[in-house]
């Protein structure tokens, strides 16, 4: 009886092992073919335009198609940059984008370090900025337009960069008080045992150490600067166009002629989107929680 | 040893107290708030009670809440884009969220590579609603777009297909971009809310006996519950103010049947002039969007009470 017993066990036991192992090969082979599929569904569109803006024209209207150009040329992102100002408007965009991530930044860091370390504000102050995240843009730009053209900023990087500037405060004060919590007071008060002011200690110890927490803030900022189209199309003209606004032209009178020039122009709009992808990795869920990439 | 502690930390305390830091500190930022936002939104809600139309001159005058009877009762096109609105979030929302699900569990198993494909698979979540439009739009092309393209190659149609061609196909055709736009979005909220999940639960019910299917469903979903709300609030927060993609993509096309409540709003203001309605119509939206940010508040309250 023992013998049967002690005989019996081992061997269902390594059948069960086996067929445990077998499900887990099994299961871990569909995870992979089910991640390989996501990836082609998500990146496909990438690749396909990233060709596209390569290809000659012929390789466009070619039958059966051409999915990977035979001689891949830059000629679409020259037309682009000559022929549809695309030089002009990629600056456009880096520049407002740049000032306004900083100018939210100077702004946003006093007010993060008030509300972290005195608690300034309250519960107050955290919903108001939680409301103001989730107020929809096309209500603020109807009064911005019309005070803009009263003060004739429109057309200008003043009025877009202070826009952006303050509809990105409270995404940034959020995420800056999130790391000023993190960091020691200790520190702080030895430095101002030590005869620092409240400022230089702000600006000479606080500033340094945070400094990658400041990094992450404003490469959210950036990317939400270039992103935005809204107040973009109603506020700029021919000068101030940015990036997104010259996506737009390419979408009326047919898209066929405009394949290259438009398929290179997305190329374009969507390179910090990878760099920040990458760089960022950690914080994308609540940079992207908080964030106002979306219109 | 504790009462050095406390005269060590006394001169600082004494340090903090000034009682004009904290204002001074936040000051520019609420300023710039109170004049570039809160002024603004003041003034479009008072807009919002007159007759303004640029497109017919200068002149104004109160008449009440008139501009909203007339958007809530008789305006079709704005009742419509209600519909329309609501046509896209419903799909949209239960694809992103299963699809979110579905990736982040298949993520949440593998242990190597992790972060690069994570990374790879969140960068639509970070490109601009107007470039994922645009990548799409020429995909959808009727001649040399890649879907016709591929269709045609694999023998599954033999016609070039007009995608934009009926109010539902259009639909759909901006349901489907919104999918691969957000879905990373979705992916990365259930991905971090899975990882906060301890191991020792899973261990806890396979000593038990519990199948996998078992211990998803009775420990995964339950604890991944308040989670999946936020998602879910987020983007529908974010939908109902879906503009940038409906722009470019659809123009509203055809016929109207893709034209959002944003969308609507922006014809109203910015191709007929007409501010004050514009104005009582976007503060429409911002009623919706305030009730659904209400409810917000309440669900990442609870997750946080849960989690405390």
């Amino acid at each position: 009886m023992s013998t049967v017993a002690t005989r019996a066990a081992p061997v269902t036991a390594t059948r069960r092992l086996g067929r445990h192992r077998m499900m887990r090969l099994g299961g871990d082979a569909l995870t992979y073919v089910g991640l390989a599929v996501a990836l082609v569904f998500f990146l496909g569109p990438f690749f396909w335009i990233l060709t596209t803006s390569l290809k000659g024209n012929e390789d466009f209207f070619a039958y059966p198609p051409v999915w990977i150009p035979s001689d891949p040329a830059l000629t679409h992102y020259a037309a682009l940059f000559t022929r549809s100002s695309g030089a002009r408007y990629f600056t456009n965009s880096l520049v407002i984008s740049s000032l306004s991530m900083f100018a939210a930044l100077a702004v946003s860091l006093p007010t993060a370090y008030s509300i972290a370390r005195w608690r300034f504000g309250g519960g107050f102050l955290s919903t108001l900025l939680l409301v103001l995240r989730m107020l929809p843009a096309i209500a603020l730009i109807i009064p911005i337009y019309i005070m803009y053209k009263m003060m004739g900023l429109t057309n200008s990087y003043l009025g877009l960069v202070a826009l952006y500037t303050v509809v990105y405060i409270p995404f940034a004060v959020w995420l800056l008080v999130g790391f000023l919590r993190d960091f020691p007071v200790e520190i702080e008060e030895a430095a101002m045992i030590d005869g620092c002011s409240r400022l230089k200690s702000l600006l000479r110890v606080v500033i340094p150490i945070i400094a990658p927490g400041l990094a992450v803030v404003a490469l959210f900022a950036f990317i939400a600067t270039w992103n935005e189209f809204l107040f973009a199309i109603v506020l700029t003209g021919i000068e101030t166009k940015t990036m997104m606004v010259l996506v737009t032209s390419f979408t009326t009178g047919g898209t066929d002629q405009f394949y290259g020039e438009a398929s290179a122009s997305v190329v374009l709009g969507v390179l910090p989107a990878f760099a920040v992808a990458f760089f960022l990795q950690r914080y994308l869920v609540k940079g992207l929680a908080l964030g106002g990439t979306k219109g | 040893m504790i009462s050095s502690d406390h005269t060590m930390r006394m001169p600082a305390l004494a340090i903090k107290r000034k009682q004009w830091e904290p204002y001074a500190f936040a000051s520019p930022a609420l300023f710039l708030i109170g004049l570039i936002i809160v002024f603004p939104l003041a003034y479009s809600f008072y807009l919002s009670l007159l007759n303004f139309d640029l497109a017919v001159g200068p002149d104004a005058e109160f008449i009440g809440l008139r501009n909203y009877t007339e958007a809530l009762t008789r305006d079709q096109r704005f009742l419509e884009s209600i519909w329309n609105t609501a046509a896209i979030i419903a799909p949209a929302l239960v694809f992103e969220l299963l699809l979110g699900l579905g990736i982040a569990l298949l993520l949440n198993r593998v242990t190597h590579g992790r972060p690069i494909v994570t990374a790879l698979i969140a960068v639509p979540a970070m490109v601009s609603p107007v470039m994922a439009a645009m990548a799409w739009r020429m995909m959808f092309g009727v001649k040399f777009g890649a879907i016709n393209n591929l269709g045609r190659q694999l023998g599954i149609i033999d016609v070039y297909f007009d995608w934009f061609s009926t109010p539902w196909l259009a639909i759909l055709a901006v349901v489907l971009v919104d999918i691969w736009h957000n879905t990373p979005f979705m992916m990365l909220v259930l991905l971090a809310g899975l990882q906060s999940i301890p191991q020792e639960l899973y261990q806890a019910a396979r000593v038990d006996g519990a199948s996998a299917w078992q211990s998803f469903w009775s420990i995964t979903l339950p604890l991944l519950k308040f989670t999946m709300a936020v998602g879910v609030m987020i983007r529908m927060i974010d939908l109902t103010k879906i503009f940038g993609l409906i722009f470019i993509l659809t123009y509203g096309g055809p016929g109207g049947s893709t034209e959002t409540l944003a969308f609507n709003t922006y014809l109203v203001g910015f191709k007929d002039f007409r501010m004050s309605y514009a104005s009582a119509l976007s503060y429409v939206i911002v009623f919706g969007v305030l009730i659904l940010t209400l409810i917000f508040m309440r669900i990442s309250r609870q997750r946080e009470a849960r989690a405390a």
